[in-house]
This record gives C-alpha cells, structure tokens and sequence, in this order.
C-alpha cells in the first residue's frame, strides 16, 4: 500500500494511515468508480429490466431508452466473458500466494479447484440438511465455505513434502495432487455417490443463498465480484500482516527466515491452506455458473494455465492475479472475435483457432519474461507513478 | 525501446482494426441462417472428431448448393473445442450472442453440461453425443440427434450376440455368458452407457465381471486385459473411440484373453482394422449408419463433396463419421425446412414445428426412419450390428428394442 506516492504536503502520521486501504481522498473516489462500473455499468441492461418489472411500466419509450443505455454495459455474452475472469481469478489468487508471496511452486492448484467443486455439489445433493436450512437457502452458502476447508486440508495433504523439498521437486508433489485426487479419488469413487455415473447435475433451484437464486449469467457475475472482492481483501490483509511478511521472508530465503525464528513448516503450510480454501471456494463458486460436473471440468492443465495467468500477470502481485486472468480470457476472445471475419475468406480459422489460442497463450509467455518480466503489474504500477509524479518525475 | 514501441503500436492498430470489423460483420444477413457448430480436431475424441468436422462442413455446403432452407443459405460458424468444457461453454455463449438458430455439437460430457442451459435458451442442439440422458423431454427437451441412443446401441449389441453368437457356444444352456466392460470412467461420454450395460444383462442372465478403467488415450492396456483374464469372459464390451478400442483389442489379442467383442458406434469404423490388425477379426460393433463409400441413398454426394473441399484426403482415409455428420446436418436441415415452411424460425419453432413432427422420416445415409414426439426424443429403436470379418464390413443382425421389449422401452427405458 505504502508504494503509492502521495501529493505534495499529504505525510503518513503512524502505521494505521501508511497501510490504510484508501489513503486519500482522490484514491477514494477511484475507488467507488471502480465498484460503480463494476455493479452498476457493465450489468447495466440487468438494471434495466430490474428496474422496469419492478415499476411494472410498460412503455415505449422508456423501453427504447433501456435499450439504448444497455449498449454501453456488457450484453450476456460478455458477462459469460466476464464470469470466466472472476474463475481465473478466484484460482489465481491462491497459486500467486503459493508462488508469488510463499514461493512454493504448484502445478496442481486445479486439483483443490476440484476438491471443493465435489465437496460442495455433494453437500447440496447427497446431504441431509434440516429442513429449516433449506427453506432458507442455507445450504449453498454453508457448502462453499465448508469446501473451502476440506480443500484447505487436502492442499495441505498434499503440501506436506514441502517440508523437505523445493523447487522442481514440489512441482512434481503437487503435481501428484491431480492424479491422485481428480483422477483416482473423484473419479473412481466420489463421482459414484448416490449412482450418478459420472457427471453430477444441479437441478435448478438448488442453487441459492438465501432467498436470492442464482440461475442466471448476471446473478452469477454480481455472485463472482462479491467472491473476488473479498478474497482480495482477505489476502491482501493476509499479506501486509505478520503472516505474510513470514511468507515474504520464506520466499526470498528460507534459512534466514528459519535463523530469524520464523516456523518456516507452520507458514508454508499456512500458505498451502490458505491457497488451498481458495481453491475450494473457486471451485464451489463454478459450480453455480455450471449446473453440472464432471472430473472433465479439471484437467491437469487448468493448474498450469493459472500459473501462466500469474506469470503474465506479475508475480507476487493481487494486481498481477487480475490483471494476468483479464489478459488471458479477454485478449483471447477479442482475438476470437477479430477472427470470425476473415473467417469468410478462409474458412480453417474457425477450425484452427485453438491452435492460435494455444500459441498465443505460449507466446505471451515468451513476450512477457522477455520484455516485461515483471508481468502486466508492474507495467501498471509504472504508469501508475508516471502520473502521481507527473511532471516532475525523478 | 523504439523497436518495442513500433511492435506494440502496430500489434495495437492490428487489434483494434480486427475486433471492429468483427464488432461491424456482426449484423444479420436476412436471408441466411446461422448455424454454430462445436467440434473436437485436437481433443481426446479428435481420432474420430476429425472427419465428423470435416463431414460437417461438406454437409451444409451441399445443402446450400441444394437450394439452402427453402431458398436461405445455412452460415456456418464452426469451432475446434478441444474436448475442453469450459471451452465449449463461453463457445456456446458466443453463438448465442451471434443468434444462431440451432447449434451442432459433439460430446457427451459439454452437451450434458450445457443441457439446462439450451433448454432455458431454447436453442436446438443437435449432439454427435447419443446419450440416452438427452432423450428425456422433461429434463433436455432441446437435445436431439440422429442415432440409436448409447443405451439402445447397448442392450442391442448384447441382444444380437446373445442370440447369434452365445446360443453356438457348447457352453450355451449350461452355464450364464461372463460379460465384462472396458471404458474410461472419467468421461460421462464413455460410462453414459454402462446403466443400461449392468441392466440388460440382468434381463438376458449374464454374469457381470469387474469393470476396466481405458483411458481415451490409451495406447497400453496390458493390465486391465491381464485382470479380465482372471475372469474369463465370453464377450467384451468397449464403449470408448477408435484409438483405445484398437488398443485394447490389440492387447488381447496378444495374450490371448479369447473373449468376442462388441463396440459402440464411437469405436467402430474403418480406422478401427487398420489400428489393430488381425485383432479387430470378427468384432462386432454397432453402427446405425452405412460405412464411408457403400452403396446406399445420398453416398455419392458424400463422396463428391468430400473430394471437392478436401481434396488433400484421399478417399480410402475417409471413415463412417463423415456420414455421422451428414445424417446430423441433413435432419437438422429437415427440420429447419419444416419450421421454415410453418414460417417460425425461433428456437422453439424449429423445435415444435421441425423436429418434433418427424415421424418415420428417412433421411437417406442408410440409417433407418426417424421419429420424435414431444414427450420422447429417442430417434429410432433398432440398432444395426455389422461384423469386421477380416476385409469387409458386413451386416451380422439387428435387434429393434422396441419391438422386443414394448413394455420396458416405454416405461422404463427412457432417459437412460
């Protein structure tokens, strides 16, 4: 926080204000920009029929000037987009802790993203819940956070080795996670609870916290930002505390923090619960946008995708994690978009954007530790600076 | 730094100049249909993913060049998924932001997942997934296809080796028939039949053996054949693709496990002898269209237009899944002429007013008459066991569950 550089005559007088989240008021009012355009604009047209069912007005032209603010926000397609950021985030949250603020590299984050996908579908379906909790809509919500602790724990499970090993060698550990847990465990045995085959499916309905339920786009998206948002806060306060300055300390060297007297195996473990609920939760939270599952839903590559998000994004960075997801979903699907009309002149385009996605995807990791190998955060801190600082900029 | 400078403005212009001709070609042409299509050319169902993409991009050009939907060309926007749910679900929403009429699709596992969804949209889907789940109106009343459902493929395949094959065993009368199955329990694609496998061999008196786990993937299946050795069965039952297929039936061949096999639809086409050799003799493996090339309605088109748009494959490596495609698009197209005529192209008019008035319609490819009503989507109830006999496809038998079972096929049968 204290990386931001203040105007002229604005001092910090004691450590509440040099971590305060918003510092002034300038950086205040960004702020309720942001959420403005987060809640208010982009699902603008959801607001709208909100708004005109609500007041029951039935007009032409109040229904034409709906219409024409809706263009500016996101129509159901891009919030589609967007709920697949708030995933990619969700998930890459909990490896840029691992990796970014613990350094405890993974490649197997996707396995817990699964563990708390399960845990939750089968809290909702097989679970008998008091009746009481279901007519509330209590089940969902208690599902998310009760994934959220059995992925903790198995992401703990399987972080365990990380007590003597490091490096390439914890990439292999966790690794394991995925074949152990999502090809062995869930698919084996938890996918035949209560004889459903293989794919589980959320009948409509179920889904819902609270009176309030989830079953469409928009619902999901306002569902996603309410999880992003906090999982930001609980991590960036995770990170300016003493834990995270522990983790900080493991990071850059774990016999000095060891000599300094930190309990290097108590934090990493930390880390791996903390990302590990994460996970849980991101996993609890697909579920809503999908209604169904399978084990397909988590392939091997799902981990390494996250780690290519922080990479891109910035490593050791909350930005880098939302910057990296907005990068790799958004810029792929401009990218499809822009490809759809030369489709015209040749048709293979459509059949070979995979391929393209694929090769952007690895491109853009070869352009960014080249060029930028601090990732997109840094990019922003920098033009960040180059304003606060402007005109004077040295 | 203005090396780096001059690349980043002009990648910039690049995409912006991209994404607004892609924002301007968004608007519709009055007088076409759009059709999205959702295939697999890298995933793990691309051995027999890539002839169905290809076959489905023949299909609609000779519909276009057949006088289209009663005069409206088909668009077509066709894409690679990779088999990657997630994948196929922000595809599915780029198609419904591009207002297409109807949308083809592949598997099991997206198609099941994206169900609820299209039902909500009512938007036709039409699957290369033949999951007996989507044949129940009540759940999926917008999923359709144009096969015999996994399940009917199934409990035929064992009917007619039962009836034609156990009954010359000399253990035929003295002892049940040992049936066990290979599948990938991961993929709702392979295991979607496996119910209706454990069932029907309760009706018939099998003795059920421990199921194998085959990867899509495999190329090794050493261990799996070894443990069904123990067992001793009489018939293997393969529900996966081509590639594990021949894997498996390689292996056993090789030590010998001796047992008979019957595949489903996906497993069972001309890639199937060349992969697996002198191993593949005498399968069995059900297949409600006709093989690539064999004389029936409607094959020499297919030929044609596979050799005029992909004119780099040579015929011989063209397999039985282009004429899947062919018979999903021709009855799509069906149905699209009949809402059209009835003037509603909506989703639920293509549904009510085309698909749904089929009624023993024949669409040529030698697949046999398809019929849908509002409360059952299961297309047809015979299916058609063709034998491998060493050099040729050859028709073994046919068992039409309907006919045999009218009861159960009624009540009980039914989003399987």
């Amino acid at each position: 926080m204290s990386t931001t550089f203040l105007p002229c005559g604005d001092y910090h007088q004691g450590y509440a204000e040099d971590h305060a989240w918003f510092q002034t008021k300038f950086i205040k009012g960004k702020m309720i920009a942001l959420f403005l355009v987060l809640f208010v604009f982009i699902p603008i047209s959801y607001w709208g029929s909100i708004f005109q069912s609500a007041f029951n007005i039935d007009n032409y032209w109040f229904s034409l000037i709906i219409r024409y603010i809706s263009v500016f926000g996101a129509d159901e397609y891009w919030i589609s987009v967007f709920n697949m950021v708030g995933y990619t985030i969700l998930g890459a949250l909990g490896v840029q802790l691992l990796i970014g603020y613990c350094g405890q590299l993974t490649l197997g984050h996707g396995a817990f993203i699964a563990v708390g996908a399960y845990t939750s579908t089968l809290l909702i379906l097989e679970f008998p819940w008091p009746e009481f909790m279901i007519t509330l809509g209590l089940a969902y919500p208690v599902s998310i956070f009760i994934a959220g602790i059995m992925a903790g724990l198995f992401s703990v499970l399987f972080g365990l080795p990380s007590a003597r090993v490091k490096g390439f060698y914890l990439i292999l550990t966790t690794m394991a996670a995925q074949f152990i847990l999502v090809d062995f465990v869930i698919t084996q045995y938890v996918s035949q609870i209560g004889g459903r085959g293989q794919a589980f499916s959320l009948p409509p309905g179920t889904i819902k916290i609270g009176p309030w339920l989830i079953d469409n786009n928009y619902k999901v998206y306002f569902f996603m930002l309410i999880l992003v948002i906090l999982s930001c806060i609980i991590i960036s306060n995770l990170v300016r505390t003493r834990v995270g300055r522990a983790w900080v300390a493991i990071r850059d060297n774990d016999i000095s923090a060891e000599v300094m007297g930190i309990n290097v195996i108590k934090y990493k473990l930390l880390a791996f619960f903390v990302a590990g609920f994460i996970g849980g939760i991101t996993g609890s939270f697909w579920i809503s946008n999908l209604a169904a599952i399978s084990p397909e839903h988590f392939p091997w590559f799902l981990s390494l995708w996250l780690v290519g998000v922080i990479l891109i994004g910035g490593v050791g960075s909350i930005h880098g994690a939302i910057f990296g997801s907005l990068f790799m979903v958004v810029i792929m699907e401009l990218l499809q978009l822009a490809v759809i009309p030369l489709a015209d002149t040749y048709p293979k385009l459509l059949m070979d954007f995979l391929f393209i996605k694929e090769a952007t995807f690895g491109l853009a990791i070869c352009g960014f530790l080249i060029f930028e190998p601090n990732g997109m955060a840094y990019r922003w801190w920098q033009i960040k600076n180059y304003f606060n600082l402007w005109p004077f900029s040295y | 730094m203005q090396f780096k400078n001059r690349w980043s403005k002009i990648l910039l212009i690049g995409l912006i100049a991209g994404i607004s001709i892609g924002m301007s070609s968004m608007a519709i042409a009055a007088d076409t249909i759009k059709i999205g299509s959702l295939n697999d050319m890298t995933g793990a169902t691309s051995d027999v993913g890539k002839d169905y993409a290809l076959g489905i991009a023949e299909a609609i050009h000779y519909i276009n060049d057949t006088g289209g939907i009663n005069g409206k060309k088909i668009k077509l926007y066709q894409f690679d998924y990779g088999y990657r749910i997630p994948e196929a679900l922000t595809k599915y929403s780029l198609f419904k932001r591009m207002k297409c009429a109807a949308i083809l699709g592949w598997g099991t596992g997206d198609t099941e997942a994206l169900a609820p969804t299209v039902a909500k949209d009512k938007i036709p889907y039409v699957s290369a997934s033949y999951s007996g789940h989507l044949c129940d109106t009540t759940k999926t009343p917008y999923n359709l296809f144009f096969a015999p459902d996994y399940s009917t493929q199934v409990r035929g395949l064992m009917t007619v080796w039962f009836e034609k094959k156990w009954k010359q065993n000399k253990d035929f009368g003295k002892r049940k028939p040992r049936i066990a199955a290979c599948y990938m329990f991961a993929s709702p694609f392979s295991s979607s039949s496996i119910k209706a496998y454990k069932d029907q061999a309760k009706v018939l008196g099998f003795d059920v053996g421990p199921d194998q786990d085959v990867s899509l993937f495999a190329i090794d299946t050493k261990s799996q054949v070894l443990a069904l050795k123990e067992f001793k069965p009489d018939v293997v039952l393969h529900t996966n693709t081509v590639m594990s297929v021949a894997a498996t039936l390689r292996d056993s061949y090789a030590l010998k496990l001796g047992a008979d096999n019957i595949i489903k639809c996906w497993g069972f086409d001309e890639n199937l002898p060349k992969l697996a050799g002198k191993a593949a003799d005498g399968a069995l493996g059900c297949s409600p269209w006709a093989f690539f090339g064999l004389d029936v309605p409607l094959m020499k088109e297919v030929t044609k237009y596979a050799k005029k748009y992909n004119p780099g494959i040579p015929p011989e490596k063209r397999t039985i899944h282009t004429v899947q495609a062919w018979a999903s698009v021709l009855g799509l197209a069906e149905a699209l002429k009949r809402a059209d005529k009835a003037g509603d192209l909506s989703g639920e008019g293509i549904l009510k007013k085309g698909f749904e008035t089929f009624k023993d319609v024949d669409i040529g490819l030698g697949i046999a008459p398809v019929t849908y009503t509002p409360t059952d989507h299961r297309p047809q109830s015979e299916a058609k066991v063709y034998e491998w006999t060493g050099d040729k496809f050859v028709l073994f038998g046919s068992a039409d569950m309907k006919k045999k079972w009218p009861e159960k096929w009624e009540k009980e049968w039914l989003g399987w």
